[in-house]
């Protein structure tokens, strides 16, 4: 009864209910051994029909589909692509900034935990695997990609167990990710971003180019984005605990400026390496975010 | 301390509002937790930079603001004068120059430029404020200030500057600033200026600022110039007329020259007319091109001997004042020399050691139309002769004269007459020491004693040369010029020594120190010794061409040398001469306008008395009469400056520390107020204001601008 409330805590029914008619489809063809709904770049028996092509010699006979030769005296071969399952990877940021909680009732790695749970429950509900890597200063914990819905329950269990602190040192932490990938999959960051952004976009754009799919959820709390502070403030950092006195107001719309500049650059360096970004903004519905991603996914699988 | 309303400082206690406020916006920076301060970070300090521009700039703004406080509570005043620059309380002490020479007497557009100087003058001179001081002087040649000290009477002032003639002399500009600046310069406690009215002829100003350094002058002293007359006008004038002959017979005929400028950009015809004592003898046509000066020569003849007028005029044009031009000239009667040579010897030919004087004197054997009417006669032909008829009696070589003919020769010297007297194998020296000097007394003839012979004419051994020699005589002055010849080239191979008079002038030495022509003013008349001989016996000098023009130069200097010559002045310039007392009684001058001044003169020594006289301001021919206007003692004139006829303007730009004030009738301020502006400058203490003002609403909106944006 505990371990289902707990549970329960990450997978909200009523939102996965909602989700539940999605398809989520990777977007280009990934490598796997499990039979599922998303295509394979692999082509063999048993499989789902591809396409007709014309005979050449030297392909097998028992190719040839014989209905159609019999209907227009022409040789075609049947090719079959291969059905295989999706290796999800849910990367979890676990830095100290992670655990900053505003005015919404979640904090930022609750927020983001949350999501990836969510992901996690319908990846393996339609037969794909899914891992969870939570990092901070460098590799914390490593959940290898499983099918079947038991495996669930060990990632939750994880994410709850995550607390937020150390700092982030977000490229290292994803060099040893990507060393640890053996198979190509769907990358799942759920990140703050409090780091070097060029090192970030750097990083992420070589596990690309290992043909990774990769989906970033930038998780901000609505303080940041807003910065609802007026006074003389003395600020406290949550990651390397040191302190800034300063007048918030005069402070602001620089502040404001140097976020949306950095959310921009994030935005338009990743969709051009076809990084998926989102903002996870944590004041608004988990529902929100999610329908956000699987529209996008969506969009682009039909690309 | 008191005061008058003591319930007003109850006011005092609103100053608790503020403090009151303070306290209540005080707040103490509360903690907050932030995810990281990485962005934080970096605003701050962008933000901290922005800060500081605008700190500065706010900065820049209170202090501009202050400057302007103080600067309006100063009351400032711009303008480019030392005057501007003090208070408009201080007294302003200044002196107006006026240019009065000739050059302001052209016609600018119908109106006289004087006159227009002379309406300037009087609206400077309206500026004077209570306490002001002021003086007029004016930039003739000489110029010189009108009153010698600042005076606060504005009436007599103005009344003086109307008062002011045109002067037909030239510009002076440094004979009035000059004075006008040690005037002012110990009036420190002033605003003081010069203000120089002027048409700014080039001729005039350019040599002053060469000669002066302007820059120089103190510069708590404004130099203000009003120019008048915008345009030099064309103007054609007669620059010069000269005699080009040493001395004037009647009835000979001599060369006149005529200097003719054209100051204009084309070509122009003059119709030149000469008069002789008003009576027009000549006329001719002469073409002068453009800006360029021109001599002409015209032959002239004089009848009347004494004094003349001659007069050149051309046709008037803009400027009347230099379309004529005057000139007196003494005329001779032509020149009697009377020659006695040694008588020749029985069954001799005739004695002939008169023939280079002679021929000198006369080369082409003229007998009539000759400045000089040569006589040659034996000691014996002689003892007959009139002296009186003859301007100069040369003595050649003779052994003894006749005690009549000595005692004829000395009245006759002594009466004005002129005695020459050449050495000789024939001359006695104990002779000549005792029957021309000693036995004559105070009527002695040679002005140096004989002694013995030098030299050996037949050997001609020793050549001897005359060195030392007075060019500033009129005997040999012709010869100071490069070119025209040397008589120390002549050789002399004997002569005898002299000794000088203590009176005499020594002409000319031989090369070892002794003298070789010696002469010695007799009562009214000279006598020269000449220690050589007249022939080429002794010497090579008869046969060298500056024979000629010695015995010419010395007879015509002797003949002239009795005559008062004056010459051509410009006007305005002293006349001064000494003349002997027979000749100084009832002096007068006459003007050129007919009007007659007496002359008073200053009783010196030895007979002579000297005059002198200023009233020489017109120009045209004056005479100086005595005996009460029956005898012409001598006569002079008085003509423009010439470079006064040339109108070309100076640029403003070239003439330092002079700040101008430019005036067109009918356009923008008037002089007067230009005036005003210049000595009291702009008041800005009320745009200094207004500035503060602006500066004021500038500083608050921008030190209320918001730094960042609200939270909605």
């Amino acid at each position: 009864m505990e371990k289902t409330r707990k549970l329960s805590r990450f997978l909200d029914p009523k939102l996965l209910a909602s989700l539940s008619s999605m398809e989520i489809r990777a977007r280009t063809v990934v490598e796997g051994m499990v039979e599922g709904l998303h295509k394979s770049p692999f082509k063999g028996f048993n499989v789902e029909f591809s396409e007709y092509r014309q005979y050449v010699p030297g392909d097998p006979l028992k190719d040839i589909d014989w209905k159609v030769y019999g209907r227009t005296d022409k040789f075609y071969i049947k090719e079959h692509e291969e059905e295989t399952n999706l290796s999800g990877y849910l990367v979890m940021d676990t830095s100290g900034s992670m655990s900053y909680k505003g005015q919404g009732s979640l904090s930022k790695i609750d927020y983001a935990s949350t999501l990836a749970a969510s992901l996690a429950y319908l990846m393996l509900k339609q037969q794909d695997s899914v891992g969870l890597v939570t990092f901070a200063n460098g590799l914390r914990r490593m959940i290898r990609p499983r099918t079947g819905m038991a495996h669930l329950k060990a990632v939750c269990n994880e994410l709850e167990a995550t607390r937020a602190s150390e700092v982030t040192n977000i490229g290292a932490s994803l060099d040893l990710v990507g060393q640890s990938m053996k198979k190509r999959g769907i990358f799942i960051l759920f990140s703050d971003l409090m780091d070097n952004a060029e090192v970030i976009i750097q990083k992420l754009r070589q596990l690309r180019t290992r043909r990774h799919e990769i989906v970033l959820f930038h998780v901000l709390d609505r303080d940041e984005i807003s910065f609802p502070f007026d006074d003389t403030t003395i600020f406290h950092d949550l990651e390397d605990e040191s302190e800034i006195v300063t007048d918030a107001f005069q402070l602001r719309s620089e502040y404001l400026r140097r976020v949306r500049h950095l959310m921009n650059t994030f935005k338009s360096a990743l969709r051009k390496s076809g990084i998926d970004y989102l903002i996870a903004d944590t004041s608004m519905p988990l529902e929100a975010n999610l329908r956000s991603f699987f529209s996008r996914r969506q969009a682009v699988g039909l690309r | 301390m008191s005061f008058a309303s003591p319930w007003f400082l109850l006011g005092i206690l609103g100053i608790a509002v503020p403090i009151y406020l303070h306290l209540y916006y005080r707040k103490t920076p509360v903690r907050k937790d932030f995810p990281s301060l990485r962005l934080i970070k970096l605003s701050v300090e962008f933000v901290a930079r922005r800060k500081k521009v605008r700190n500065l700039l706010l900065m820049a703004l209170r202090i501009a603001a202050i400057i302007l406080v103080v600067m309006s509570l100063a009351r400032p005043f711009l303008g480019q004068s030392a005057s501007a620059r003090n208070s408009s309380d201080t007294p302003a002490a200044f002196v107006v120059l006026l240019d009065n020479s000739m050059s302001m007497g052209c016609a600018h557009q119908g109106i006289s430029v004087f006159n227009t100087a002379r309406a300037r003058a009087l609206e400077i001179l309206d500026q004077m404020q209570p306490g002001d001081r002021a003086t007029v002087g004016l930039v003739n040649d000489p110029g010189r200030l009108i009153f010698p000290q600042l005076t606060w009477d504005q009436e007599t002032l103005k009344k003086s500057v109307s008062n002011i003639p045109l002067s037909m002399a030239g510009t002076s500009i440094a004979s009035s600033l000059l004075p006008a600046l040690k005037l002012l310069s110990p009036l420190k406690a002033y605003r003081r200026a010069v203000y120089v009215i002027t048409d700014m002829t080039e001729s005039s100003w350019q040599p002053f600022i060469e000669k002066y350094d302007l820059a120089k002058v103190e510069p708590g002293i404004d130099l203000i110039m009003v120019p008048v007359g915008d345009t030099a006008p064309d103007n054609m004038a007669v620059t010069g007329i000269e005699v080009e002959a040493p001395v004037i017979m009647s009835g000979r005929q001599v060369p006149l020259k005529l200097t003719l400028a054209n100051y204009s950009q084309r070509s122009r015809k003059a119709r030149v007319t000469i008069s002789i004592n008003g009576e027009r003898k000549l006329e001719e046509e002469i073409e002068v091109e453009a800006n360029a000066v021109k001599d002409a020569k015209m032959m002239a003849t004089f009848s009347a001997t004494g004094m003349n007028q001659v007069t050149a005029s051309i046709q008037s044009d803009a400027m009347p004042f230099d379309d004529q031009r005057h000139l007196a000239v003494r005329v001779f009667e032509p020149c009697r020399v009377l020659l006695i040579k040694p008588d020749s010897l029985p069954g001799q030919p005739e004695n002939r050691e008169d023939i280079f004087v002679r021929f000198a004197l006369n080369p082409l054997n003229r007998s009539k139309d000759n400045n000089f009417a040569v006589d040659s006669r034996s000691t014996a032909e002689a003892k007959g002769a009139d002296l009186r008829n003859y301007a100069v009696v040369c003595l050649i070589n003779q052994r003894h004269l006749e005690p009549d003919l000595i005692k004829r020769l000395s009245e006759y010297l002594l009466a004005g007459g002129n005695l020459i007297t050449f050495m000789g194998n024939r001359v006695e020296p104990e002779w000549y020491n005792k029957h021309l000097i000693d036995d004559l007394g105070g009527a002695y003839l040679l002005p140096a004693r004989v002694y013995k012979r030098v030299g050996n004419a037949v050997s001609r051994s020793v050549g001897y040369q005359m060195t030392d020699i007075d060019t500033g005589h009129p005997a040999f002055s012709i010869f100071a010029r490069d070119g025209t010849g040397d008589p120390g080239r002549a050789q002399i191979f004997e002569f005898f020594q002299v000794r000088p008079n203590p009176s005499a002038l020594l002409l000319a030495r031989m090369s070892h120190g002794l003298p070789g022509i010696v002469e010695e003013k007799r009562g009214r008349g000279r006598s020269l010794l000449v220690t050589f001989s007249a022939d080429n016996s002794w010497t090579n000098w008869p046969v060298r061409p500056t024979w000629l023009p010695f015995l010419h130069q010395t007879l015509i200097a002797m003949i002239t040398a009795n005559e008062l010559a004056i010459g051509s002045i410009r006007p305005g310039m002293p006349v001064s001469a000494t003349i002997t007392s027979e000749d100084a009684r009832d002096m007068q001058l006459k003007q050129p306008d007919g009007t007659l001044l007496k002359l008073a003169v200053q009783t010196g020594v030895q007979g002579l008395v000297h005059f002198t006289s200023r009233d020489t301001d017109q120009t045209g021919y004056y005479q100086i009469l005595s005996d009460g206007g029956k005898r012409t003692l001598s006569a002079f004139a008085v003509n423009p400056p010439p470079e006064e006829s040339k109108l070309d303007r100076i640029n403003l730009r070239r003439i330092p520390r002079f700040i101008p004030i430019a005036h067109e009738p009918g356009r923008g301020r008037s002089v007067k107020e230009k005036v005003s502006l210049l000595r009291d400058g702009y008041d800005l203490s009320g745009a200094a204001l207004l500035t503060l003002l602006l500066l004021a609403v500038i500083e608050s909106w921008f030190a209320n601008l918001p730094t960042a944006r609200r939270v909605e």
